[in-house]
């Protein structure tokens, strides 16, 4: 690089424009380092030089001057950088102290929440009615009131099963059935029983696709009481039943057209009852 | 009950129903409504809203024999078949 009397004022110029930028741009940036103040000590010393040294030299000193200022720098505040990290790392360790204790709360409250979450959703559940739990009292209102949606045909199918013990026949009398939701509806099983000996039998039902299940509701029917059968006796068992009619509101349901109601009758043994879920045999039939 | 395992089904919940258990009919005092009903149906293959009167006779002759609780017809949702003799007098004059 030639240095002459133009490359002084070039050097001069460029270390006033250096200095203005790190002004800049230190303002931009934290003004907490002492780099700025380091940089200017360097700059004045560096003029110095410059004068005792000569040009040439000067800006050579000028052009390598970034790399000793920033050891300078390490070297300067090595006693103050000392106890500057020990507070720094008490701080640290500080933080890190309450954040620990917040995630151990954090957890800690997680793990209360799944414990309390059992009845919370028992609660909600009875509240709400959600996934098929009986909710006392709101159904009888609703019978009356219900508007029957015209619209939405439903094809109701019949099944029914015994258990390998029972020897009754028992079967259907429709194999099918067309409702709309909101309207009840009356379907007859019969059953027989060829044997000589009377025999009760008690039954469950089940709806399938599962989910409508939940809107399938049965106003009277013959299930989870014991039913008593004499020799050789035959009767009709009826089944009166209504589809919720916000079943043609819910989603899930656009696609299913056809429900199946499936009965089942198992052998009671004298004085045996079934758990009811949330029903009292108590008010029936005495 | 349900036997599907999945963890995101809902499994099935029987249900009691509303209005419990109708007694056994050991003395067909009903047959001959029940029968009335089965040949409404055969005939409307199976529609069950043309032969809500069939039905609503059915229930009622229960109620009559002592065979079902005593109820008032609103409340099993035949309230259309009740409104409508009383609408079509009052639509003749």
């Amino acid at each position: 690089m030639i240095c002459n009397s133009k490359s002084k004022v070039v050097c001069q110029f460029h270390v006033f424009v250096m200095l203005l930028s790190i002004f800049i741009r230190e303002s931009l940036c934290y003004p907490k380092n002492s780099f700025l103040l380091t940089s200017t000590h360097s700059c004045i010393r560096g003029l110095q030089v410059q004068r005792a040294k000569g040009i040439h030299s000067y800006c050579q000193w000028f052009l390598c001057r970034r790399v000793p200022s920033r050891l300078n720098i390490q070297k300067r505040g090595v006693k103050s950088r000392k106890s500057q990290t020990r507070s720094q790392e008490d701080d640290w360790r500080k933080r890190n102290k309450t954040v620990l204790t917040y995630i151990a709360a954090a957890g800690v409250g997680m793990i209360g929440l799944s414990y309390a979450a059992v009845p919370l959703y028992r609660l909600y559940c009875q509240a709400s009615g959600l996934g098929g739990t009986a909710v006392a009292g709101h159904n009888a209102e609703q019978v009356e009131t219900m508007a029957p949606v015209k619209d939405r045909v439903l094809k109701i199918t019949f099944n029914a099963d015994t258990h390998a013990s029972i020897q009754w026949n028992f079967r259907p009398q429709q194999s099918e059935i067309y409702v709309v939701p909101g309207e009840t509806a009356l379907a007859f099983y019969r059953a027989k029983n060829p044997t000589d000996k009377p025999v009760i039998g008690i039954s469950t039902y089940n709806v399938v696709p599962f989910e409508a299940g939940q809107y399938f509701n049965k106003i009277q029917c013959f299930c989870f009481e014991e039913q008593r059968l004499n020799p050789k006796e035959e009767v009709d068992m009826p089944v009166f039943f209504y589809i919720d009619p916000e079943f043609d509101e819910d989603p899930r349901m656009a696609r299913v057209d056809t429900i199946t109601l499936s009965y089942t009758f198992f052998e009671a043994k004298e004085g045996q009852k079934l758990p009811l879920p949330g029903y009292s045999l108590t008010s029936q039939h005495s | 009950m349900s036997t599907a395992m999945n963890f995101s089904s809902k499994s099935f919940r029987p249900r009691a129903p509303d209005k419990g258990s109708f007694p056994l009919d050991h003395f067909g005092e009903c047959k001959a409504f029940k029968e009335k009903f089965m040949t409404c149906l055969k005939d409307n293959s199976y529609d069950n809203s043309l032969c809500r009167l069939q039905s609503k006779e059915y229930l009622e002759c229960r109620m009559d024999n002592q065979l079902m609780a005593k109820e008032p017809l609103e409340k099993l949702g035949f309230k259309d078949l009740l409104d409508k003799p009383s609408q079509e007098n009052q639509v003749k004059p």
